[in-house]
């Protein structure tokens, strides 16, 4: 009887450490620079989704929790997510003007489909700022103006 | 057959509202927010959509299936920058471009957020900028249709720019009008008309007659737009084909009469009286031609008797 309760230990210390190993394995995967899902690149030549928090943290606002989009919408080549006072933001870099007006065109039948209470899509060179208040956080819209005003900028 | 009719009626439902559209509303720039959504202002300055309408469809445009608010921002507790304006104008919005020409056609003294370009012919006098250029025919074209932004404002009472209309510039077309619900004009003076310098034929350096006016019953003074007013006033340039030159016309046209209780010249061939407070600087009345004929901008009738507006 003791020999059978060893061996059942001994097997579930095995499948612990197996599970483990596994778990570890896939984490590494999903870290951006692996080798199997390479990290989408920023474009050159039109502000990037750093300069553009970067200039409303300047103008006083609070962006918060942005992160990467992977595989990227909206046609865009590289694109973050996060909120500012309650507003969901999601900035795109694009490749070309082409393609930030297909991306502005898909955003907004998006909207269509999936109604908004507000929602606005302005482009500064080949980046494309997408401002969308589901829940009636920002009703005077003085928020997505300041964001607007700061993003025109760059 | 019950479960069957039940069964079509569930497909109809699941079907419908996985087709269902959002409907969206364009906008173009700021506006007000109907009450149904809290009321107040929405500040975006740049076309955005809303799930909702406009609260008064007399106070926007609609260019390209999108809504532009063309009233005053004021009553709808809006707290950005404010330009005081005097009269109907071309909409000078610097970020917004409508592909024609576009006009408010608020009456007196109004407010919108926008300040005119440096180059377009306004004049900042009285405490408001007058819009000092010609109309195009699409101002007289459509004014029948959004002439009811008056009507939609008449009700609402709130603190319209002070303006002096005493010193209203000569080059102004609109009218000139005394008081509305909440308001009022804060002159009552009569000017002369201002000298005409004529080069040629066609060409009027002078302008049409300078403010007479104002006093009224407030609300119903728009409203005018036939005969001798009850108050005086003028409504506009001369009438065509009548040859005036400053002095009372033989009929219609010119409005003033030539008494009023408050003094003041009012279109009679007395030498004008010098404003302390500005307005009229220049010589005596005018005098007639005997050519006849206004040498001015073409003068058009509008609107069944509403005067020539130009």
């Amino acid at each position: 009887m003791e020999a059978l309760r060893s061996t059942v230990r001994a097997f579930a210390t095995r499948l612990a450490l197996v599970v483990a190993i596994a778990a570890g394995g896939a984490c590494s995967k999903g870290k951006p620079g692996a080798a199997a899902a390479p990290a989408a690149a920023h474009v050159e030549g039109t502000p990037h989704t750093d300069d553009v928090l970067d200039a409303w943290k300047s103008a006083g606002l609070k962006p918060e929790g942005f992160a990467a989009l992977t595989p990227a919408p909206w046609v865009a080549t590289y694109c973050e997510k996060g909120s500012v006072s309650g507003v969901d933001t999601t900035i795109c870099e694009y490749a070309d003007d082409g393609a930030v007006d297909r991306g502005q065109q898909q955003l907004k039948a998006e909207w269509e489909r999936a109604g908004v209470h507000t929602g606005v899509a302005i482009r500064t060179k080949r980046t494309l700022l997408s401002a969308v208040d589901h829940q009636l956080s920002d009703p005077n819209g003085k928020t997505i103006n300041q964001l607007i005003q700061a993003f025109r900028k760059l | 057959m019950r479960k069957i009719l039940m069964l079509i009626a569930g497909l109809t439902l699941v079907f419908a509202s996985a087709t269902a559209q959002a409907t969206l509303v364009h906008y173009m720039s700021q506006h007000p927010l109907p009450r149904k959504m809290g009321g107040g202002f929405c500040y975006i300055d740049v076309p955005h959509v809303h799930d909702f309408g406009p609260s008064d469809p007399r106070m926007y445009r609609q260019i390209d299936g999108q809504y532009y608010f063309v009233g005053d921002p004021s009553p709808f507790n809006y707290d950005g920058p404010r330009t005081p304006y005097y009269g109907p104008h071309p909409i000078a919005e610097a970020n917004v471009q409508f592909g024609r020409p576009e006009y408010c056609y608020l009456q007196g003294p109004h407010y919108h957020w926008y300040q005119p370009p440096p180059q377009a012919s306004f004049e900042m006098r009285g405490g408001a900028y007058w819009y000092t250029g010609n109309y195009e025919p699409a101002y007289y074209d459509e004014r029948p249709r959004y002439y009811g932004v008056n009507e939609a404002y008449a009700p609402i009472v709130y603190a319209r720019p002070v303006v002096d209309v005493t010193v209203v510039p000569p080059g102004f077309h609109g009218e000139l009008v005394g008081g509305g619900p909440g308001w009022r004009a804060t002159a009552v003076i009569g000017a002369p008309p201002p000298p005409m310098v004529q080069v040629g034929v066609g060409i009027n350096m002078g302008g049409p007659p300078g403010a007479v006016i104002v006093e009224h019953d407030g609300g119903r003074h728009g409203e005018w737009r036939g005969g001798p007013p009850p108050h005086g006033g003028w409504r506009g340039g001369p009438p065509p084909g009548r040859g005036w030159r400053g002095n009372p016309p033989p009929h219609g046209g010119w409005r003033g009469e030539p008494a009023h209780a408050s003094g003041g010249w009012r279109g009679g061939p007395a030498a004008p009286q010098q404003h302390a407070g500005g307005g009229w600087r220049g010589g005596p009345a005018p005098q007639q031609h005997a050519g006849g004929g206004w040498r001015g901008p073409a003068p058009q009738q509008h609107g069944g008797g509403h005067g020539w507006k130009r």
